[in-house]
């Protein structure tokens, strides 16, 4: 699915975002709830108001999993089947949110990046967490 | 109908007043081209299409983005009328042009995107909302008179 070339620019994401997983992560989930509020629904299982710490710790167990989902470009069903199973049994997290969290996703990193952050590596990190996406829901029925 | 509040109004409209319409329209252009390259398929006469810098840098994508980046400073403009704003542009898109409205959404994402890398830090999540919302209601305005 991904080329050669576009799992290099997925993997030179990644490199500018390992070590700023909480961070990143934790602004990641603020912009999702801030401009989708719907999707706070997902979340009230952790309490009515989400605070700096659970936004990082959260966030942070989110962006490992990317990075996990990134060391596995070439097997993401094995690797992420285990998430695949907790959001199919558990989460059951409507497939039309992740299109949101990606876009979101996109915003965190072209405004913390700018520069860094070219059309190529957007448009290949789309497509890789659009992968994703699909391999997270595919199980739910 | 969309209701803005006073502050994404002031959000939305300071934000834009500081940006360059010229070169904003070809970069969303561009990257709605190269980030979904079915989107291609409404550019047929636009010449070399086949590579990420043919893109960005074919003059006809930087025309036409100006163009539709223009159209976009009206709905901030109009932020509370965005459907008779856009009413005669919908009847455009629906009849001669045959767009499918996911494309709008698909644009405002991009254009989105793109103020976050011009702005930065700047483009703080009350920001995004209220772009995220401007957007949504033009690509809803566009889609109106589909039929």
């Amino acid at each position: 699915m991904l080329s050669a070339q576009e799992r290099a620019q997925v993997a030179q994401v990644w490199d500018l975002i390992a070590g700023h997983e909480a961070s990143f992560g934790a602004e990641l989930l603020l912009r999702l709830f801030t401009v989708y509020p719907s999707t706070k629904i997902y979340f009230k299982h952790l309490g009515l108001c989400l605070d700096e710490t659970q936004l990082l710790t959260h966030g942070q167990r989110m962006l490992e999993a990317v990075g996990v989902a990134v060391q596995h470009m070439d097997n993401l069903r094995a690797a992420l089947s285990p998430l695949a199973d907790l959001h199919a049994q558990v989460l059951r997290v409507d497939p039309s949110n992740f299109p949101l969290l990606i876009q979101c996703f996109q915003v965190v990193l072209a405004s913390h990046l700018q520069g860094e952050f070219t059309v190529e590596m957007q448009a290949a990190w789309d497509k890789f967490l659009t992968g994703v996406a699909v391999v997270l829901t595919e199980k739910y029925r | 109908m969309v209701h803005f509040t006073a502050e994404e109004k002031a959000a939305v409209v300071s934000l834009w007043a500081r940006v360059n319409v010229e070169l904003v329209g070809g970069e969303v252009l561009g990257r709605l081209l190269v980030v979904y390259p079915w989107t291609q398929r409404f550019f047929d006469s636009f010449g070399n299409l086949s590579s990420e810098s043919a893109i960005m840098g074919n003059p006809k994508v930087k025309a036409h983005g100006k163009k539709v980046l223009t159209s976009f400073g009206n709905a901030v403009k109009h932020m509370d009328d965005l459907k008779d704003t856009f009413a005669k542009l919908s009847e455009l898109h629906c009849d001669k042009l045959h767009v499918d409205p996911e494309n709008f959404k698909l644009l405002g994402n991009v254009l989105v995107c793109v103020l976050a890398h011009h702005f930065g830090k700047e483009f703080t999540p009350q920001v995004q909302a209220a772009y995220q919302k401007v957007v949504a209601g033009v690509a809803n305005a566009l889609a109106h008179k589909y039929h």
